[in-house]
């Protein structure tokens, strides 16, 4: 405690890049396991697939207790940062036992077809979520102030409030009705409507800069009085756009869940359906 | 039929005395002897009449020997008064074992495990039925229980003898005062003490002290006294060029030292004011200590709260790092200048950053006695070049290892009085809420945290109680509901003693304690039977004491966003920031 600085003291390894490193090569090491394992079920002549399916559900059963570690913050478990940690690394793990267990080769049948498709569907959402994960919060914070979720909507009010009554005080100070042409066309639409969330991943800009440009070409139809009520109109679409940016990033990265965590649920089922058929027509029950 | 909501009386201070037995024949037996007697009665309050005082801030407490009163580094809130016999103060740290330490009481993980189902439907919950007011936690190692307060348990040193033989003590009789610094300073407790012999001593709770030392000018003059005099000697003892002083060295250093106050204790009523967000405006309200350039007239030791270290730049002022409790500066001025013709003057600037209290140990002081007993190496390391530009090292200041605009921000929000503060890298965080509802799982359905507050270069202070190092929302709590957790330190609220008057929550300048509306568990609010209206409580961060593993928000984020820090540990706030 209040220790002075030490100048010149060693450079460590990040603990994070540490952590990278070393979950990197445990992924790289269990993955050339499973693959000499399959290959001496198939050179033995044993039923390589039945093991590698059972393998791989209980790998996506395991990868499911990440959620229900969240659910049990009370509970002295692992930190959430390792358990993503690992989560991340035996889905990428997941998938190469997967491409094992289909000879990394077309499925066949429809329940194949449609498992095949669920579980790609589940692994491409899952790294989706870590792009976005890695990409948007940066961009969040440069965006500008940072805005909680659920109190974009009143902020939106507000700002839309206030730029009507910017408006209604050009049209009475200024006896012109340049500005609340150029509103009802052209920004109420803008400060109303809400952006897809996939707007985050790039493009959201361009409205606003489209606005920032018509509202300048109006200048030529404007006294000093509206110009500097314009100026005004151009710092609130700026405002605007960062409350559309965090909408959409935020919202984006809340949704991909919706779609990676049920799914995951459908992808156990089938799984399970899949398994009991193929046990049934191995002979084994 | 509609549910009828649970109605009771609205709390108030003193529904819940110090001491449960304290009785009235106690108060009149103090009051007829020393120095009760010689204070004028009149002189205070109807609200609070120094009987009161004594029936409800105070407690009579009965010790046998060898039984520890106060335990060095423990957060207390209560000073002792000696009724009869006599107690040993032992200058010395004593083994953590010896002094019988225990960590603060955990749920067992059955109970961890039960809160899975146990959790209200509704935010706030409390059962007044099922109460019972938590007592002290038992110790593991040697305990009686008191004869008078049974349900009481004390820690007692077993060999005495050799525990006084081997280290330094000061003995204190009947009509002597300890425990004062802890209990007006907001401080842990300096030193062990012992019970030596039978031992009859009166503990006030501070909130009486302050009330007591309010309207009695003989009891003010007193305690400020003492509080100079045992808070010096600690301070300096725990200066590390001064500990290895002989001892007729460090009576020079002892005399000689002056003490100086700049700025208001009560700084958080000035900490909002309008100008808050101007930088000039602010460094131009806090009140300067030295300027750069002046003479070094000695060495400036902080005793409590901050100080900012600033230097000259362009046509403003860079501050380069910030001082706290047992930091000094001047040392290397007074050292360069020394058995020299030119005189090195101050380097830097020192402002007080809200309130701080200062040692100055004079320069002939330090010339004399200090200097010519430190080492060649480290007189050179203390050496500075003499010039006309400044000349000490940027590379060593909090400034560079922070950044220059970070470290501005901490110091301009008083960040850095936070010994568990929220910090949230917002380029990690993906806004996804888990640490919020982690806390509020582990928090009676309700977090005790917002996710938000002010942020500079993606690093969040966020809304979450910082656990102060200068906890100022302790000041007024008339019940002493909020108190710092002994040992570990940390900032609690006594649910059962809080009376919801926001004293607190009033109080804390970083806006981080919520007062909420009780509840019953059918979701209705729980009123006071006389003015119907809700019964409130103050909530805040209490760093998931009682939960396994620790503070469920650090250990619920996935993404390694959010950290709690202790902004006194500079390279460990460095790393993170820079990681």
């Amino acid at each position: 405690m209040w220790t002075n600085w030490q100048p010149g003291s060693t450079a460590e390894v990040s603990p994070l890049l540490r952590r990278r490193v070393s979950f990197t090569a445990g992924l790289i090491v269990a993955s050339g396991i499973a693959w000499i394992l399959n290959l001496i079920l198939q050179i033995s002549l044993r039923a390589s697939a039945i093991y590698s399916g059972f393998f791989l559900l209980a790998l996506v059963l395991g990868l499911t207790l990440f959620n229900s570690r969240k659910k049990l913050p009370f509970l002295p478990l692992v930190r959430a940062s390792t358990w993503l940690q690992i989560h991340i690394y035996a889905g990428y793990f997941c998938s190469f036992v997967f491409l094992l267990h289909i000879h990394f080769s077309s499925p066949r049948g429809a329940l194949e077809t449609a498992l095949a498709a669920v579980f790609c569907v589940v692994i491409f959402s899952g790294f989706f979520g870590i792009f976005i994960s890695r990409f948007l919060p940066s961009r969040l914070t440069q965006s500008g102030e940072p805005l909680l979720y659920e109190r974009i909507p009143s902020y939106r009010r507000e700002i839309q409030e206030k730029v009507e009554a910017l408006i209604r005080k050009a049209e009475i100070e200024t006896q012109s009705s340049t500005l609340a042409d150029f509103y009802l066309g052209e920004l109420r639409p803008f400060f109303q409507s809400l952006p897809s969330a996939f707007g985050a991943l790039g493009g959201i800009d361009r409205r606003s800069f489209r606005l920032v440009r018509k509202l300048t070409a109006l200048n030529r139809y404007l006294d000093d009085a509206e110009k500097a009520i314009a100026a005004e109109l151009r710092d609130w679409i700026e405002t605007a756009q960062n409350v559309h940016f965090q909408y959409a990033a935020q919202r984006l990265l809340k949704l991909w869940l919706f779609l990676h965590i049920p799914l995951t649920y459908s992808l156990i089922l089938l799984a399970f359906v899949h398994a009991t058929l193929a046990i049934i027509y191995a002979g084994r029950l | 039929m509609a549910e009828e909501s649970v109605r009771i009386s609205k709390p108030r201070r003193w529904d819940v005395p110090f001491g449960k037995e304290m009785t009235e024949a106690d108060v009149e037996l103090l009051m007829n002897q020393p120095p009760f007697n010689r204070i004028d009665e009149s002189k205070f309050p109807s609200s609070a009449p120094l009987r009161g005082v004594l029936l409800n801030d105070a407690q009579l407490r009965r010790f046998e020997n060898g039984d520890i009163v106060v335990r060095e580094g423990d957060y207390g809130s209560s000073a002792f008064f000696i009724v009869t016999g006599a107690v040993q103060v032992i200058l010395d740290s004593l083994p953590a074992r010896v002094l019988g330490r225990r960590e603060s009481q955990k749920k067992s993980f059955f109970q961890a495990v039960a809160q899975l189902w146990g959790q209200p439907r509704y935010p706030e919950v409390r059962n007044y039925a099922q109460r019972k007011i938590t007592g002290t936690a038992t110790a593991e190692v040697k305990v009686r229980r008191s004869e008078r307060e049974t349900s009481e348990v004390r820690i007692f040193l077993q060999d005495v003898p050799r525990i006084l033989s081997e280290n330094h003590t000061a003995r204190l009789e009947a009509g002597e005062m300890f425990g004062e610094i802890a209990a007006l300073g907001r401080t842990p407790r300096t030193a062990t003490v012992i019970a030596d012999g039978r031992t009859q001593l009166l503990e006030i709770r501070w909130q009486g002290l302050r009330e007591i030392r309010r309207h009695a000018p003989e009891w003010k003059a007193r305690l400020d006294q003492l509080y100079r005099e045992r808070s010096l000697e600690n301070h300096l003892r725990a200066t590390p060029f001064l500990n290895n002083l002989p001892p007729e060295a460090f009576k020079q250093v002892f005399d000689t030292t002056r003490f100086e106050t700049y700025g208001d204790f009560e700084w958080q009523a000035s900490y909002h004011t309008g100008d808050d967000h101007a930088p000039e405006g602010r460094l131009a309200k806090e009140p300067l200590i030295f300027r750069e350039g002046d003479y070094p007239d000695g060495i400036f030791l902080i005793r409590s709260g901050f100080a900012r270290v600033s230097r000259k730049y362009n046509h403003g002022e860079r501050t380069l790092r910030y001082l706290g409790n047992g930091q000094f500066i001047g040392l290397e001025e007074i050292a360069s200048s020394w058995k020299r013709v030119k005189i090195v003057p101050l380097q830097n600037t020192l402002r007080a950053i809200g309130y701080v209290d200062l040692l100055v140990i004079p320069t002939g002081v330090v010339q004399q006695h200090i200097l010519p007993r430190l080492r060649a190496e480290e007189l050179q390391r203390l050496e500075i070049q003499p010039s006309d530009e400044p000349t000490v090292d940027l590379e060593e200041e909090i400034s560079t290892k922070l950044g220059p605009d970070m470290l501005e921000f901490l110091v301009d929000n008083r960040t850095i009085n936070g010994t568990a503060s929220m910090l949230i890298d917002l380029d990690r965080c993906t806004r996804c809420d888990d640490c919020v509802r982690a806390c509020a799982s582990t928090h009676n359905s309700n977090p005790r945290f917002i996710r938000h507050g002010r942020e500079m270069n993606g690093i969040m202070v966020a809304n979450a109680c910082m656990h102060c190092v200068d906890p100022v929302c302790m000041i007024g709590c008339p019940t002493g509901a909020i108190h710092r957790e002994s040992f570990q330190g940390q900032v609690v609220i006594n649910d059962d003693t809080c009376i919801g008057c926001a004293t607190c929550a009033n109080s804390c300048p970083y806006d981080n304690i919520q007062m909420v509306e009780t509840r019953d568990r059918s979701g209705l609010f729980i009123l006071d039977e006389v003015s119907r209206t809700p019964i409130m409580k103050a909530t805040k961060c209490d760093l998931c004491i009682d939960q396994l593993g620790g503070p469920a928000c650090v250990r619920a984020c996935p993404h390694d966003a959010l950290i709690r820090m202790d902004m006194r540990d500079v390279d460990k706030l460095a790393t993170w920031i820079n990681r």
